[in-house]
């Protein structure tokens, strides 16, 4: 109780501070601060510019305005050789004390971010601006954050009294006004999905789901969802999910909602031993595209139109092609992709280890959809 | 306190030295080098406005380097630079002013002794199911994270290392403190009729020797290795395919005349980690009892022991439906359910129940 009276002074000497500090009411609820992010598992944008950065370690979504809002209608592309080194020499360390943990570029400025671990843990938000890698500050920002809810209470502590938890935010989306943030427990083996409003609101009225899938409708099984996308199809929108067991899952997104337990439809599975690490739906003339990074296999690329025309949902398994079922995919000529977004619609930025052991950011061509 | 007094002490002694190698003392916290402070007397000429665009901390190697990304601040006669990541243990660096080498200095290794430890591995029995799912390894000091495909591996008959047997997730699953990693055997090798599993099969064979190695290579945060490797050796045994049942629990309960433990014994192994969670004691006024529960050997058994005295009276074991066996069969559901089997049901409860009476002990 004690605990509770010192939270209501603080959030009560936090609205005195704000009430002086922020005269002017901030687009989305946000306010002026700086947020206390404790780590970057997942970078995202909304379309008009706010960036949303999934911590984990704090199980909280915040929502910053970067005030990176140029609007920029041809994109140049983003061309940088061993990105990791000279991310390390910016930092004052070597290559093998970071981590890039996501990358994600602003639809308005279409500039890249990447999300960076050094190895104690302290995150690093950094910008590409033409040729240079610059910080991106987060103090005096305009932010919100919303706190996950279904997090066990600090108390789940084991006999040391540390908190054993274990958990990470795979993957996060922002699709017709809401935060869609998948996540991965290293206890239970199931999958959470939350599908949060934004601008955010005091009354945690985020759906969090447990979604399931068939595998060839003989075997129903839960599992946790790595990265997925948003699609149209047929004029329906839906979840696009791939799972840490690499099957791709479609889900209406009209029955995500809280309290449903929701089927997805397997569509494809997309072979062993392989971990799908970014999905993004890609546009080039009338056709659209799925394009899917993975751990141990090439760049897929799948045509929307070919999962419309699928009616299999794995009923039976298709013909095999390279130990996988399902839709066909085309493998592009690219491998070892480890992060991937969308520049444009027809272009991706791809941070990728080249055969050289290079790692580099680039932008990739239309021709490759 | 004890940093702020060195930190003084340092400013002092810096004053009294007069040349070139002296002046930067390092800032501590956490026994992380998060900073710097140059005496500003080095400085003098320089307005406190142009500082931060004239001064620059490099790293101290060959070739052209870039000025390390940080913040600059006037104090105390004295400039203080935080980089945004806290320097590394082992690495030199420069202080620049303009086109001018100021100073240097090296951050040191680790103490030895703070080396980490590998204190468990679980689950901990020596028979596990073919169809094990999770591995849990927990550490005294906080790891490097990222890099567990490197230093963990499995062998088979003491020879030879399975292949991609460990999912190669990034991120990895740690706890907030990085002393507990989450490895996933491949679940799509696990899961029945998915391509991995009917072209591989499952990772693990049945009635094979494994042993699970932890190298000593594997670095903390503070880049110190562990100080020896670890191995755990077992035997697989046929796969479990069922949802754990609490109706078949024995539940032992102790006389009321103090605050024994109520033991209960599942008849299997359950996940280590879920079981530190998901078991609560309720008494009769519904409310869950204080008190500190413990895993037993080979995590077959928990241990409830009440803050308080036992009263008389009707408790209730309450487990979330979430808890797992080491397949991943929860309370409520298998980890993959065959759907033209219909004699396995399914539950969406989100918890289940057992009851038992603590009674006064009988007077003789």
């Amino acid at each position: 109780m004690k605990k509770m009276y010192f939270l209501l002074a603080i959030g009560f000497a936090g609205i005195v501070l704000l009430a002086t500090t922020t005269r002017t009411k901030k687009p989305y609820g946000l306010t002026v601060g700086t947020p206390e992010i404790k780590s970057i598992n997942a970078l995202t944008f909304s379309p008009n510019g706010i960036l949303f950065v999934g911590d984990a370690k704090s199980g909280s979504i915040f929502a910053i305005d970067t005030k990176d809002a140029e609007v920029t209608g041809q994109a140049a592309p983003v061309e940088i050789k061993n990105v990791d080194q000279k991310i390390a020499a910016l930092l004052g360390t070597e290559v093998q004390n970071i981590t890039i943990q996501d990358i994600a570029v602003n639809p308005v400025s279409k500039k890249t971010y990447i999300a960076v671990q050094h190895s104690d843990g302290t995150p690093v938000l950094l910008r590409v601006e033409g040729d240079k890698i610059m910080p991106v500050s987060t103090k005096n920002v305009e932010f919100s954050s919303l706190a996950l809810n279904n997090l066990p209470s600090a108390d789940a502590k084991d006999r040391r009294g540390e908190s054993i938890r274990v958990s990470a935010i795979s993957d996060m989306g922002f699709a017709d006004g809401r935060v869609l943030v998948s996540g991965l427990s290293g206890q239970e083996f199931n999958s959470t999905f939350r599908s949060i409003p934004f601008p955010f609101t005091d009354k945690q009225d985020q759906a969090s789901l447990e979604i399931y899938h068939a595998a060839h409708g003989k075997y129903e099984t839960l599992s946790p969802i790595k990265t997925f996308t948003t699609a149209e199809i047929k004029g329906k929108k839906y979840l696009v999910a791939s799972y840490t067991c690499t099957p791709l899952v479609l889900f209406p997104m009209d029955e995500l909602k809280a309290g449903n337990h929701v089927k997805g439809r397997t569509v494809a599975e997309m072979g062993s031993g392989n971990s799908p690490l970014d999905i993004v739906t890609m546009k080039k003339g009338d056709d659209s595209f799925l394009v899917m990074a993975n751990s141990s296999r090439p760049v897929f690329k799948v045509k929307y139109k070919n999962i419309e025309v699928y009616q299999g949902a794995l009923t039976t398994p298709v013909e095999e092609s390279f130990a996988t079922a399902g839709v066909q995919f085309v493998s592009l000529p690219v491998t070892n992709v480890i992060q991937l977004d969308k520049l444009d619609d027809t272009r991706m930025v791809m941070l990728q280890r080249r055969s050289n052991g290079n790692l580099d950011l680039w932008t990739s061509s239309d021709r490759y959809l | 306190m004890q940093s702020l007094i060195f930190f003084v002490f340092a400013g002092f002694f810096a004053c009294r030295q007069s040349t070139e190698t002296t002046g930067v003392s390092i800032h501590w916290r956490d026994q992380r080098a998060t900073g710097i402070s140059i005496p500003q007397n080095r400085i003098a000429s320089f307005s406190p406005d142009s500082i931060s665009q004239l001064l620059t901390v490099r790293l101290a190697k060959t070739g052209a380097q870039p000025a390390i990304l940080g913040e600059y601040q006037l104090a105390d006669n004295a400039i203080i630079f935080e980089p945004l990541i806290p320097f590394t243990r082992g690495l030199r660096y420069e202080v620049w002013l303009r086109n001018q080498r100021l100073d240097g200095f090296e951050i040191p290794l680790a103490d030895p002794k703070d080396a980490p430890e590998l204190l468990a591995v679980y689950p901990s029995p020596d028979s596990l199911p073919d169809n094990l799912l999770k591995i849990y390894l927990r550490f005294s000091r906080p790891m490097r994270e990222g890099q567990s495909q490197k230093y963990v591996a499995l062998l088979k008959n003491r020879t030879d290392t399975v292949p991609g047997v460990f999912l190669d997730l990034q991120p990895e699953l740690w706890n907030p403190d990085r002393t507990m990693l989450t490895l996933w055997l491949d679940p799509g090798r696990i899961k029945r009729d998915l391509q991995p599993n009917k072209r591989l099969g499952v990772p693990l064979q049945k009635s094979v020797h494994y042993q699970l190695v932890v190298s000593n290579s594997w670095p903390d945060q503070q880049g110190t290795k562990l100080t020896k490797a670890f191995t755990k050796s077992f035997v697989t045994i046929p796969r479990d395919s069922l949802s754990p049942d609490p109706s078949r629990w024995q539940i032992t309960p102790p006389a009321a005349d103090g605050n024994q433990p109520v033991d209960i014994a599942f008849g299997e192994p359950l996940d280590y980690s879920l079981l530190t969670e998901t078991l609560h004691i309720i008494g009769e006024d519904g409310k869950s009892l204080p008190g500190e529960w413990r895993i037993g050997d080979e995590e077959k058994t928990a241990h409830f022991k009440p803050a308080q005295n036992w009263k008389p009276g009707r408790y209730t074991l309450r487990i979330e439906a979430r808890l797992e066996d080491l397949a991943g069969n929860n309370l409520n559901r298998p980890f993959d359910r065959d759907l033209t089997q219909k004699t396995v049901p399914v539950t969406s409860a989100s918890f289940f129940e057992r009851s038992f009476r603590i009674d006064q002990p009988s007077r003789q």
